[in-house]
């Protein structure tokens, strides 16, 4: 579904990813750890098609598409789907009619008709229920006002409404509580299927316990220095990351 | 022999002669005469006069614009004119002229209000407009204003008397058609205490070459009364839109108005609101969404001359293409005007490089006891706010759309009436979409 190679990409003239390669299959679930400033967070972005990024080397094909030509908004289409890290507060837009122009603007991307308001209320009140989201949050400007842990639901309920082939989950645990971390979970495990995948990047493990990865990776100075199953989620909250940096840097030299 | 030079303003004048006033009432003809005698003495004002820094009016100046009446008046041209779904009292103008077989007219006896043009009111009920016409636009120095005081050809007229309400608003048609039309439509809106009226006014054009379209409303709000404004400007690329806005409140009442400045050459607005009662409120509040080259200036002038008073002030502009918007609002609080609420806010969005805006708030305070605050922007649409739309599918279009909406509809929900916000909402949405 997803084939990166040799990615590299910088921003401001600084390179952060140094050729990063990734391959992930339609059902698996994939996280990327890290420590801070390893480039977590600059993969997502290129991956949603930030502009400020600047690829520099590197492909990254997505379903037969060369995901790296398209816009943002057709790299949705497509069904790539990004959970913000910070979600954006767009004040005076209510939350429905923002929801209800994306989804029908994705729908007019894949070649399907609008969908009917009545079709799209109970589509909308069947994924609200999905992360626990309160249908009163429907009727206030997108994000704004929302505690942290709503922000981060009302992420996994873009993505449910969206049902995107490929979901990116930006540090989405990062500032959850346990509740809030277990409602996200569970929100994603739901939409897991064998049809699509995930890519979770996170800073820690526990998130990890209700999502349970195929594959973790280990995102270190722009590349990824190693692969290895949940078990290495447990040994890096453990052992923390300089063992694999002291270990990467002697294969290096 | 001496000769005699011809100024641009001398030749202009000379075209609005010839229209026959002679069977005005002496009262009102001495308005004419007054205002012709002020325009001897002045001229079209020039970019610099600080009012007028950033509006050109050199072209008005030498085009041969003349009074004219309309040569063939078609019903279905005039009714697409009309805002759908409005229930309202209509009055058309075509070019300054009332056509009375497509307006409704209400002047019952002992009725709560009168609903006429204003030439017809000029005869009738010489008692209800004499103490009002003029009274607010004597200032000598304002070329238009005297322009119009002296040229105008008819306009509405709206009384609604003491405790009285309209039982549905009036809606104020002005229609321009024919080339070089000088058109000078004015509205008369007069209340009495505690008396209630709600008046839509649009300027839009049949099929013109071009037009000048010099229009005055004038509203008089008594104590307790309550009267609300719409005004929306929708000519067509070759006219240039002056008006101006004048209101008088009274104690205890209120005024508001909504400009929608969105299709002419050029649009430019005067409003000058007194605060001459205690415990009134003025809401001033302006919705633009403009594209192409077209150039509006909105000037705003507040004047709290009693105390306890309130003046809401929310002007809005997304600028496209080469468009340029001005906003310049000034907010005079007179020294027995304490405890004045004062607050003025003027956001623009330029969605283009070549797009322009200038914003210049004044406060001229005198009184010590007085909440006053000012507020411009100038900036472009959230970078972060419009890549989250595009991620979530929407095309950039879709994704500006949705944050204009956000960003004027603050403004246009302003607007009461239903039919009205929807007709001022798809002109926006309009011009936002045929930008280039």
């Amino acid at each position: 579904m997803l084939k990166i190679e040799g990615l590299e990409a910088a921003i401001d003239g600084k390179q952060i990813l140094k050729g990063l390669d990734l391959e992930v299959k339609a059902g698996e679930i994939h996280a990327i750890m890290g420590p801070n400033g390893s480039g977590k967070s600059t993969l997502a972005s290129v991956l949603a098609g930030r502009e400020e990024y600047e690829v520099t080397a590197g492909s990254v094909d997505f379903s037969g598409k060369d995901l790296l030509d398209l816009a943002p908004e057709e790299r949705a289409g497509e069904g790539v789907f990004l959970a913000f890290q910070y979600p954006v507060e767009i004040p005076g837009v209510s939350n429905i009619n923002f929801i209800k122009t994306a989804v029908n603007e994705v729908r007019e991307y894949r070649g399907l008709p609008p969908m009917e308001t009545k079709a799209f209320m109970s589509h909308l009140k069947e994924k609200q229920k999905l992360v626990e989201l309160s249908g009163k949050l429907a009727n206030r400007s997108v994000n704004e006002g929302f505690s942290g842990g709503e922000k981060k639901r009302n992420e996994i309920f873009q993505m449910a409404m969206l049902e995107p082939k490929l979901g990116i989950l930006d540090e989405t645990d990062s500032g959850l509580d346990i509740d809030a971390l277990r409602i996200v979970a569970s929100g994603v495990n739901e939409l897991k299927s064998s049809e699509n995948a995930f890519v979770v990047v996170t800073h820690y493990q526990r998130l990890l316990d209700y999502i349970i990865p195929d594959f973790v990776h280990v995102l270190y100075d722009g590349r990824i220095v190693k692969t290895g199953t949940k078990e290495l989620a447990l040994k890096l909250e453990e052992k923390g990351y300089d063992w694999i940096i002291e270990e990467f840097e002697n294969k290096q030299s | 022999m001496a000769t005699i030079t011809l100024t641009d303003k001398d030749r202009f004048l000379i075209n609005q002669e010839g229209q026959d006033f002679s069977h005005e009432a002496k009262t009102f003809i001495k308005i004419r005469e007054l205002a012709l005698k002020n325009l001897k003495d002045l001229d079209f004002p020039t970019k610099k006069l600080e009012d007028w820094k950033y509006t050109n009016l050199r072209e008005v100046s030498k085009t041969e614009y003349r009074p004219q009446t309309a040569v063939n008046i078609i019903e279905e041209k005039i009714n697409s004119h009309k805002i759908a779904d409005l229930d309202a009292y209509i009055l058309v103008f075509i070019n300054g002229f009332f056509v009375p077989d497509f307006s409704e007219t209400v002047e019952e006896k002992d009725g709560d209000f009168i609903v006429t043009n204003l030439n017809n009111a000029k005869r009738k009920f010489i008692k209800l407009v004499e103490p009002y016409l003029g009274f607010q636009t004597r200032a000598k120095d304002q070329f238009f204003v005297n322009l119009n005081s002296a040229f105008s050809q008819d306009g509405g007229f709206v009384y609604v008397k003491s405790e009285g309400k309209l039982d549905k608003p009036v809606h104020i048609i002005n229609l321009i058609d024919g080339d070089l039309v000088a058109s000078y439509p004015r509205n008369l809106i007069v209340t009495e205490k505690f008396a209630q009226a709600k008046v839509i006014v649009t300027y839009e054009t049949i099929e013109s070459g071009s037009a000048l379209s010099n229009v005055i409303n004038e509203v008089f709000v008594a104590e307790g009364a309550n009267v609300t404004l719409d005004k929306i400007q929708n000519e067509n690329e070759n006219t240039y839109h002056i008006g101006a806005d004048f209101a008088t409140q009274k104690r205890d009442s209120i005024f508001t108005i909504n400009t929608l400045p969105a299709n002419a050459k050029m649009i430019r607005n005067n409003l000058n609101i007194v605060l001459d009662g205690s415990d009134s409120v003025a809401n001033l509040f302006g919705s633009v969404c403009l594209n192409g080259d077209i150039h509006v200036d909105n000037q705003t002038y507040v004047d709290h001359a009693k105390p306890n008073c309130e003046s809401n002030e929310l002007y809005k502009c997304v600028v496209n293409d080469s468009a340029t918007s001005i906003f310049n609002g000034k907010i005079y609080v007179n020294k027995i005007a304490q405890k004045t609420n004062a607050f003025q806010s003027n956001a623009n969005i330029l969605l283009s490089d070549n797009a322009r805006s200038n914003s210049k708030p004044q406060l001229e305070i005198y009184a010590d006891d007085v909440k006053c605050s000012h507020g411009c922007t100038i900036g472009q649409f959230d970078d972060e706010a419009l890549f989250y739309l595009k991620s979530r599918g929407m095309r950039e279009v879709t994704a500006q759309k949705v944050l204009l909406d956000a960003f004027i509809g603050e403004v246009l929900d302003k607007i009461e009436e239903d039919s009205v916000r929807k007709y001022a909402d798809k002109l926006i949405a309009d011009n936002f979409n045929s930008k280039n």
